[in-house]
Formats: C-alpha cells, structure tokens, sequence
C-alpha cells in the first residue's frame, strides 16, 4: 500500500519521457477559465489494445470540444488497479480522466481480498460511455440454432461438453448461465477472443461466452453465430440477437464504461467535462464507432454515474461468490 | 492471371502522390524507432494512431504499416552495432551480428541484413497476394494442442542458439520459463511470483528485460575490456560492403530464413518470433562449421532477419482474410481499421479491392524505399561505432531508460531493468548466454496456456496431443531434435557444435 503510494506519487511529478513535448502552464483551476492547460486521460490498458483505442479516439474529440490538448497516459497492469489508484490520487483539479469500464472498476472492490481504494468513495463519475453485453456463441455451422437448444443439448452430453471464456464478465455470465438453467460444462480459459477462435470453430470447444467486439466481427465473417446476449434486452446494434431474459433466464448482466474524476473535484469541473463528453456522445459518428465496439452509446449526469457504479459494486459482489472467482 | 489483375490494382491504389508520400513517412518514422532503442513500434503506432483518424483509409494504413516493417528495419541495425535488441525477433541477430560489428564487419552485416530482409519482403509481399486465404486455411487448424506441440518444438530449438554448453542452455530456457510464469495466470485469474508488487501483475515486462539482458551488459562488458583495435573502422565503401565470400554464405540462407518466415508468420501468437528462431537453429544445424556461430556467422545474420522480415509480411494474413490480429501490432492495425469503419476480415478483399491489394503492393513500395534509405546511411551508422565510449555509453544507458519507462511510465520497470542488468551481467560471468533465455520467457506462457487448456478440454487425458494429427507430427520433429542433440552420431559435428568454450 504504502510503496504504491510513493510509487505513483513520483510518477506524478515526472513528465513522461515520450509525451515530454508539451509544456504545463501553472494550475490556475478555477471554474470560469477551467480548462485552461492540458488534460491527461488515464488508460488502463497498454498502448494499443482495443481499450486504448476506445481512449484515444475519446481524448481527440473531447480535445477538440474544450479546446484543450488531451494526452493519453497508459496505466497497465493489476486488472485497472494501478490506473484508478492513479487517478484516486491524482489532484482532484478536473485535469486528470479516467476512461475505463464501470463494470471493471466496481469488481475489483470484490476480486482483490483487500482492494487498494474503496471506489465509491475514492472516485467521482462524470459521463457513461457506452453499455455493452456479453455474448454466448457457437460456431457457425453448429447445429444449435438457439437458447433452449444449446440447454437441451449440454443437458444431453451431461457435463461432457466444455466452453471458452474470455475476461472475468465471460466467467460470470457463462457460470450464471449454467447455474440458472442447470446445464453442465468445464470452462476454459483464454486471454482474448483470437485466441479462442480456432478452438472454437474446430468443436473443440462445444459454445464460448465472449466479449462483443470480438463476437460482432466474427459474426459478420461467418464463423460463428450469436445466440444471446447478457443485457436484460436487446441491443440496438444488435436487433436480431435474443436477451437472455427472453428465455426466461433471468441475467441482466450490462458492462458499461464510462470516464471517471478524483473525489473532491469541483462540481462546476465534473458539470463541464459531463458537457464535453455528451457533446461527443451525441454524434453519429461516436454512435458507429461505439457499434463497431459492440455496444450502445451511454448519456447521463454524474448522479447517474456514481448511482450505477455503487449498485454494480453491490452485485458483483454475489457474482464473484457465485462464480467461485478466487480472490487475489 | 487474377493475381497480377489484383497487384494491378494495388499498385495503381498505391502509387498515387499521397500515398506514396505516407508509405515514405511510414518508413522514415519506422526506420528511427527501430534505430532509437527501446522505442518500440507498438507506443510509436498507438500515439500515431489517432492522427490517422483524418487521413483516408488506405493511406492510414500505409503509413501504419510502414512505420512496423520500418522498425524492423531499424531494430536490426542497433542489435548490430550496439548488442540491444528493441523486440524479441532481433534478439537472434544480436548474437552473431554484433559479432561481426566487433570483429569491424559492422557494414558488411548492415548491408546483408538490409538486402536479406528486401528480399524477404518482396517474397513475403507475394506470399499475402497470392496465397493469402490458403495459407489462413491452415492457420486455422492450428487448435491448442498443436500450439503447445509448437511452443516445445520451439523451447527445444532453443537450446541449439547458444553455442556453449547444452547444460547451461536448458538451464537458461528453464530460468526462461519460469521468468515467463510470474504474473495473473490465466485459467484461475490468481497471481503467481509476484510478491505482492503491482507492477508484476501483469508478468515481467519484455524491454526492462531484455534490454538489461542484452543492451546494459554490453556496455558493462566493453568497460571491463574495451574492445582494442576499435579505431581501426574504416568507412570506405569497398570496406563496408559485403565480401563475394559473405555473398556467398549468404544468399541461400536468406532463401532459407525467408521460406520459414513466410511459413511461421500467418501462425497468431508466437509465429513471427518463432521464425527468427527457427531459422538461426536451421542455419546452424545445417552449417558445415556450425562452430563459427555465436562468433559472427554471416549466415546467423542473413537467416533470421530475412526471416523476421518475412514473417512480418505474413503476419498481416490473419488480419486481412480472418479478421484475427495475430500479435500486439496487428491488433493496433485492427483498430486503425475499425475507426475507418472497415471490418477486418475477408469482405475486406472482395468490398473494397483496392484498400486490401493497395495495401500489399505499398508493402512493396515500402520495402524498396528501405533499401533505398537505408543502404546510403551504412557509412553512417557505422561511424556511430567510433563515437567515444564516454559518450557512447551514456547515450545508450539513456535510451533503454526512456524505451523502458516511456512504455508504461511506471518507475517500477527501471528498477527490473537494472535487477535484469545484474543478472545479466552473473550470467556473463557464468558464461551462459541469454538468448535461449529470452525465447523461454516469451514461449513459456502461451506454452503452459495451451498445455492447460489442451488437458481441460480432454479432462486430463494427455493422449489428445498424439490424436491430432498437427500436434503428433510436431512432438515427432521435437523428439527427433532432442536426438540430434542427444546423440552424437546423427551429427559428426555436433561434438564441435556444443563444445565447452
């Protein structure tokens, strides 16, 4: 705890080396001229993945909407712990931004045995982002068409079939699935959806729960077929594709992202910034993008931010008991 | 004749003012990241990816994917002159190309290294024209038992880069692989080895790695004994150039390393790395006077960077036709092309011919400016090596610290690097060498997923890598490479190959 403290905070006073370009004006936040300098967006993923990419293209359009520059600081590791750390003591001036996923942030209150910050209260929400579901899959040619047939048939195979998860949301919704319908399989684990991809499209691997940018494309290409998705109804993007809900299985299972401030930020801060995001939410533009990601976009006010992250803290606090996640 | 009805079309595509200006700033860029140490391409792309947003489709990804086979380019050509590799596929050249750098051959092994990856990319570029979706065909059956078939043949092959003693090179693929085991394990989401430090969450980081291992121990070893006849470097271009004898040597292990690469660099995952490796251990099995490797073989130079460049080229087929980024940089492709609003995958041949074949034929373009670029900077780069030592080495410990914390901006990593630097520096004094280490720890993961993953889905009967077909056949090939290296008699040789030195 304590060295992760002293950790971050001389990371704060050095400027990092490659972004060492620009130059930071002395802190004058006050409303009226807020921003008036730089603002770093915090990423908790590396450069270059998926998630970085989300980030950036958020960092370039809110650049553009508050007339700032807007610098992406890469915060990796620790499953997004070290980058909210860094954020829940960064100066709470509305400079520093954390655009990570909520659904993220609220379960690692429960996947860590003692998690480093309490996020409730260590972090304030400023905008939603997008909502995204979790999706089940079978590959193309599968002769299971839907819900109730890929129940019946792991029923028949009678715990002989097994299924590829991605991510700790795959975990959840691929345990609930099976907890709610009594259906049995041995879950395998992959890093990420490419890797899952032969094994699936093999049988391997009878089904697989996924992370929708993955699913949508390989969809689209033909090589696997989307039975249900986790969110309670469908998706926009996604009209076609069944809520689990649907079938009676009762998993309301939404991830969400959204961009998040140090506690004790100003609220006239949080008031702008909330502006500046909607601002870009609101195009259609951002709305493509964020169907090419899989998901919906996300409006609300920082209420509604802070009131959803607190309720998803609450329920994933049952589903890492019920999936039987170990804690680290 | 479709395909030159398609290169056709991609040349056309490519050919235009624009695109040929981003394909030489692609190039240019990717030449200097791969030159600066530590400065890898993957931070270079992801803070270059968001300018993209404005340019046209095809010219982002020209100037994308020129700035990656730039920066292999590049990378070669610090692994040469200064021992540091900036990515795991130049970690091969460093052991013989360096060699020669020493031993004031330094241009020769600039130019064989230049000329070797042309070629490989020309080769690699009508790889991706002509074959592409067979070859993804079979990309595709590779399911986790044959990877983890793959993953050993690959730690065996291993063992045959250090031209010391076997003993000593199993023991640094094991230091390798246990190195490799340390972060969240995958299958139960728990940490492993990492004592409660947050910045090992994630698995030790590869640049603090690898550049203490390499880059930092080079300096410590040229100030224990500085190199003597060092001014004698001359920049003339009879003396840069390669000797017909390096022609020689040369030229049928480019074909080689280039036929491996192709292969190996469509595989997602460790392929494009495997390639460089596989080919050095190709070479130097098949050497007539496999005693000459690991003391600046030009065919230990030529090999693998043709290789890697190959693979490079290749690696770009699961992207295009499967819509499947086969490592870290085709992933930041992949986003490139989702934020153009392209779908990565086969639609992308057949809805839009020219971003797909503009795409392979600015390859081409691409790697014509290289050798154009690069060939007159040899004189160059070699005088780099007759900057003085007070001034040299702090430049170089300067850049692997930047490489280092620029990557994640976490100071934890300078403080691997220099735990890296002093185990290195044991291992050199030991006389073990850190190139099997090195392919260890990037093997030993994906190795130990697959293996796992392999067990579950058989509910832990092990004979499901004899059934499948791919998995049987690469368990035979590493039983018969643990033979070569067990049993003198399937090589007379092979006493002097593995002799103590």
């Amino acid at each position: 705890m304590t060295k992760i403290a002293r950790i971050t905070r001389r990371s704060l006073m050095m400027i990092p080396a490659v972004l060492a370009v620009t130059g930071t004006a002395p802190d004058t936040a006050s409303a009226q001229n807020y921003p008036n300098r730089q603002l770093n967006f915090v990423c908790a993923f590396p450069a270059g993945s998926g998630a970085d990419v989300l980030v950036r293209y958020f960092a370039e359009k809110v650049s553009a909407v508050l007339g700032q520059t807007v610098i992406v600081e890469n915060k990796p590791g620790a499953n997004g712990n070290i980058a909210a750390i860094y954020t829940a003591r960064a100066k709470p001036d509305g400079y520093t931004v954390f655009v990570h996923s909520g659904t993220s942030i609220a379960a690692n209150m429960w996947l860590f045995k003692k998690p480093p910050i309490d996020v409730v209260k260590d972090l304030r929400g400023v905008q939603f982002i997008n909502k995204q579901p979790f999706m089940i899959v079978v590959r193309a040619d599968s002769p299971i068409k839907d819900i109730p047939q890929l129940t019946a048939y792991l029923k028949e195979k009678n715990g002989a079939a097994s299924y590829a998860t991605t991510a700790t949301a795959g975990k959840v919704f691929g345990e609930s699935y099976k907890q709610l319908t009594g259906a049995q399989a041995t879950e395998v684990s992959y890093r990420t959806g490419p890797d899952t991809m032969n094994d699936i499209t093999s049988g391997q691997v009878d089904f697989a729960v996924l992370d929708p940018v993955f699913s949508i494309s390989q969809a689209r290409a033909g090589r696997i077929r989307i039975l249900a998705v986790s969110s309670p109804t469908r998706m926009q993007s996604l009209p076609d594709v069944p809520a689990t809900k649907e079938y009676g299985i009762d998993i309301d299972q939404l991830g969400w992202w959204g961009a998040f401030v140090p506690a004790g930020t100003p609220e006239p801060q949080i008031e702008k910034l909330n502006a500046a995001f909607k601002q870009v939410l609101e195009t259609p533009e951002t709305a493509k993008f964020l169907n090419g990601f899989g998901g919906d976009v996300y409006i609300g006010t920082p209420q509604e931010v802070q009131t959803l992250l607190a309720e998803t803290v609450a329920q994933w606090r049952d589903y890492v008991a019920m999936a039987k996640i170990p804690q680290n | 004749m479709e395909i030159i009805d398609h290169l056709a079309t991609g040349f056309m595509a490519a050919a235009s003012l624009q695109n040929l200006f981003f394909c030489l700033i692609g190039v240019v860029l990717g030449t200097l990241i791969g030159v600066l140490p530590g400065i890898g391409p993957i931070p270079a792309l992801a803070i270059l990816l968001p300018i993209t947003f404005g340019l046209n489709p095809l010219s982002s990804l020209i100037m994308l994917a020129g700035i990656y086979y730039g920066a292999q380019y590049g990378g070669s050509t610090t692994s040469i002159l200064v021992n540091m590799p900036g990515e795991a596929s130049s970690v091969v050249t460093c052991i013989d190309g360096h060699q020669m750098a020493r031993r004031g051959r330094a241009g020769s092994a600039l130019a064989i290294a230049a000329l070797g990856s042309f070629f490989a990319g020309c080769v690699g570029t009508v790889f991706i024209a002509a074959f592409g979706p067979p070859l993804s065909a079979i990309a595709q059956q590779f399911n986790s038992p044959d990877y983890f078939a793959l993953m050993l043949l690959g730690l065996v092959m291993a063992v045959v880069l250090a031209h010391g003693s076997v003993l000593k090179a199993v023991a640094m693929v094991l230091i390798g692989l246990l190195l490799g085991l340390v972060g969240t394990d995958v299958n139960t989401g728990l940490t492993r080895y990492t004592f409660g430090i947050s910045g090992l969450w994630e698995g030790i980081d590869f640049l603090p790695l690898v550049l203490g291992l390499f880059g930092i121990v080079e300096v410590i070893r040229n100030l224990e004994n500085p190199p003597g006849e060092r001014q004698a470097i001359s920049t003339r271009l009879r003396d840069l150039w390669p000797t017909k004898q390096e022609f020689r040597e040369a030229w049928p292990a480019v074909l080689r390393g280039t036929g491996l690469g192709s292969i190996l660099g469509i595989l997602p995952g460790g392929g494009a790395v495997l390639a460089s490796f596989a080919s050095y251990t190709l070479e130097k099995k098949i050497s007539r006077n496999p005693r000459k490797f690991g003391h600046g073989a030009v065919e230990g130079v030529a090999g693998p960077e043709s290789a890697n460049n190959s693979a490079a080229q290749t690696s770009f087929i699961p992207l295009l036709t499967l819509g499947i980024p086969s490592n870290p940089i085709m992933a930041i492709m992949m986003g490139a092309m989702i934020i153009q609003g392209i779908q990565p995958g086969a639609a992308v041949m057949t809805a839009r011919p020219e971003l797909f074949w503009g795409m392979v034929a600015s390859m081409w373009i691409g790697n014509l400016m290289l050798v154009v670029i690069n060939l007159p900077l040899l004189g160059i780069w070699v005088k780099l090596l007759s900057v003085p030592y007070r001034l040299l080495y702090p430049a170089i410990l300067l850049f692997c610290a930047i490489g280092v914390y620029s990557t994640s901006t976490e100071p934890f990593m300078m403080v691997l690097m220099i735990v890296f630097s002093i185990f290195g520096y044991i291992l050199l004094k030991f006389g073990c060498e850190p190139a099997p280490l090195v392919l260890g720890f990037i093997l030993g993961p994906l190795m130990e997923e697959n293996l796992r993953r392999s067990l579950v889905m058989s509910r832990g009967d092990p004979t499901i890598f004899l059934e499948r077909p791919i998995s049987a056949g690469l368990l035979i090939a590493t039983l018969l490479m643990i033979g070569m290296i067990i049993f003198p008699q399937f090589r007379k040789t092979r006493e002097v190959a593995f002799q103590e030195e």
